[in-house]
């Protein structure tokens, strides 16, 4: 009866998102450990990707130290598992606790980008990971530095098949969340903010509020998708407070679509999986254990066909369709109608 | 009391003194305007009353409050609405994104204006869900008066809305404003004369960043040697 009343295209949509859906709820009944922990992490890195479209995307903000929340969370787990137990309460604590840790983080990056540039802000993001990570790393005694941290994770999420509905439900939740956001008030400001600032100003608008509410929400959801990647991979090292992984953020949020939220999603679908099957293929030739060239490659690809990301280029197309569909329901119409149309 | 007074004021853009002494004042109802050559400062003085541009010396009073230092942000909740020259709309939101963007408060008369700026712009109904970037100079300039009208601002200071656009759209565009005048006080830069004369009654020249120059539209009209003076026509 929905379906009927939507037009040809959106019909698609919806029966490609329902059959993926589908797909990945049934991917841990006939896939293999390797591709369910894949596969779960991709959720999880999407969910990350997509806090990160949110800065970079919505209100424009360059953080180059966005891997602090990734690994603040994961890193937040981890103490608490391994410092006072393994258990649920230990997990919301962890939660709770990592939930304020970004905050507090947003709050300094949303005073800093209020008063200085853009680019001054990318530098000293990407200062304060590094001292976040310098941190943990002499921190010896609780985080083990660079050897990094194994622990122990309480039940359902010690099954792999339970951590993979965990991410699932988690990236769903999370989608549904920031895209309920960017729709709202809030998010038609960090849009006009990205656009041009000082016309969002014209209209009255405080924009160093919106991009720090922005951060907030950014970085609390980048913090959380930290806690899952630490219970995935009961592991956390400081290589997760490494700027690698603000780049990946960003390469995924890039090729996917950057400003189009579930363009994340598939950006990093497509990173990860790409990822994994070079690595597969080391064995094959010797070329694929350089698969960053490759990862490479893609980006450079993506950026000179389509500039917008995957979901841009889809959007834009679907923009000129509707567009041309227009002009010719126009050129249909009498001439004395036309005139009004 | 003036709806808006200025007074000797200078404004200035880095090492650069842009106005030197413009004084005005504008009392509620009235359509005024600005008239003058390219680089006169008649856009530096609006960016300046919007607060986007420092004030060195003087004072612009808006209700009796002054508006200098004040951040433009705050100077647009008192309720001045801007049009900027370059229309000021976000591409890639749609007309009905742009105008629920605008609003300051969520009520009636705020549902009541939108509904009387797509009826003042049919065109905007017509393309009302549609990204502002499909749409053409003159609709995206329609977008951009249409919008700074949804909190019903006491003031609404607009940058020249004929620049760029055809003849046949630029007449629609004078006859919108006129009717917009009717009930707001709006003040308009403008180099198309004919425009500036459909919509306002009285008119400041500024030259060299200072008002040189005030009165009424209709005697302006008449007066070839001062036209030709201070507008080069």
């Amino acid at each position: 009866m929905i379906l009927q009343r939507l037009d040809t295209i959106r019909k698609i949509e919806v029966v490609i998102i329902v059959a993926l859906a589908i797909v990945l709820l049934i991917v841990p009944h006939v896939a293999g450990t390797a591709t369910v922990t894949m596969v779960s992490r991709i959720m999880i890195f999407a969910v990350f990707a997509m806090s990160y479209d949110i800065l970079r995307g919505y209100v424009g903000v360059i953080h180059l130290g966005y891997a602090l929340f990734i690994g603040g969370g994961a890193y937040f787990v981890g103490i608490l598992f391994t410092q006072f137990g393994v258990g649920i309460p230990m997990l919301l604590l962890a939660v709770v606790g990592t939930s304020v840790y970004s905050a507090i983080w947003a709050l300094i990056v949303g005073k800093i980008s209020g008063k200085s540039g853009m680019i001054a802000t990318a530098m000293i993001t990407m200062a304060f990971a590094e001292i976040m990570r310098s941190l943990m790393t002499s921190w010896f005694t609780v985080t083990r530095g660079a050897d990094g941290l194994p622990f122990r994770v309480p039940p359902p999420f010690n099954d792999r098949t339970m951590m993979f509905y965990a991410s699932f439900i988690f990236m769903v939740i999370m989608a549904f969340l920031l895209y309920k956001f960017t729709k709202s008030p809030t998010g038609r400001v960090w849009q006009a903010v990205r656009e041009n600032e000082q016309r969002a100003i014209f209209l009255g608008y405080n924009t160093n509020r919106a991009r720090t509410i922005a951060l907030l929400v950014a970085s609390v959801v980048g913090g959380l998708s930290g806690v899952m990647f630490g219970l995935l991979n009961r592991f956390v090292n400081t290589d997760l407070l490494d700027m690698q992984m603000t780049i990946n953020a960003m390469l995924y949020s890039l090729i996917g679509g950057t400003g189009t939220l579930f363009g994340a999603i598939l950006g990093s679908a497509l990173v990860v999986y790409f990822q994994n099957l070079l690595l597969d293929l080391r064995g094959v030739h010797f070329i694929f254990e350089r698969w960053l060239l490759f990862i490479g490659a893609l980006y450079i690809v993506v950026v000179m066909f389509m500039p917008r990301g995957i979901m841009g280029f889809y959007y834009d197309w679907k923009d000129k369709r509707a567009q041309k569909k227009r002009l010719l329901q126009e050129a249909k119409l009498p001439p004395q109608l036309n005139d009004e149309a | 009391m003036s709806l808006l007074k200025v007074s000797g004021l200078v404004s200035y853009i880095g090492l650069f003194t842009i106005l030197h002494g413009i004084d005005m004042e504008i009392q509620p109802g009235e359509a005024v305007a600005i008239l003058g050559r390219n680089g006169a400062g008649k856009t530096t003085f609006l960016r300046t009353v919007m607060g986007l541009v420092k004030t060195r010396s003087g004072t612009i009073e808006y209700k009796g409050q002054s508006l200098v230092g004040k951040p433009p942000h705050k100077v647009s909740k008192m309720g001045i609405g801007y049009c900027p020259e370059d229309y000021g709309v976000f591409n890639e939101l749609s007309i009905e994104e742009n105008l629920i963007l605008a609003k300051h408060k969520n009520d009636a008369a705020t549902a009541e204006r939108i509904a009387y700026v797509l009826d003042l712009f049919p065109d905007l109904k017509k393309a009302f869900k549609r990204p502002a970037r499909t749409l053409s100079g003159g609709q995206r300039q329609m977008l951009s008066v249409g919008r700074s009208l949804v909190n019903s601002p006491p003031l609404i200071l607009i940058d020249e809305p004929s620049k760029g656009l055809a003849p046949v759209v630029i007449e629609k565009m004078s006859l919108a404003l006129k009717e917009i005048a009717r009930n707001s006080t709006i003040l308009l830069v403008e180099q198309n004369f004919h425009m500036a004369l459909i919509v306002t009654d009285r008119y400041y020249i500024i030259d060299e960043g200072k008002t040189v120059h005030n009165g009424l539209m209709k005697d302006l009209e008449n007066d070839k040697e001062l036209q030709h003076k201070h507008l080069g026509l």
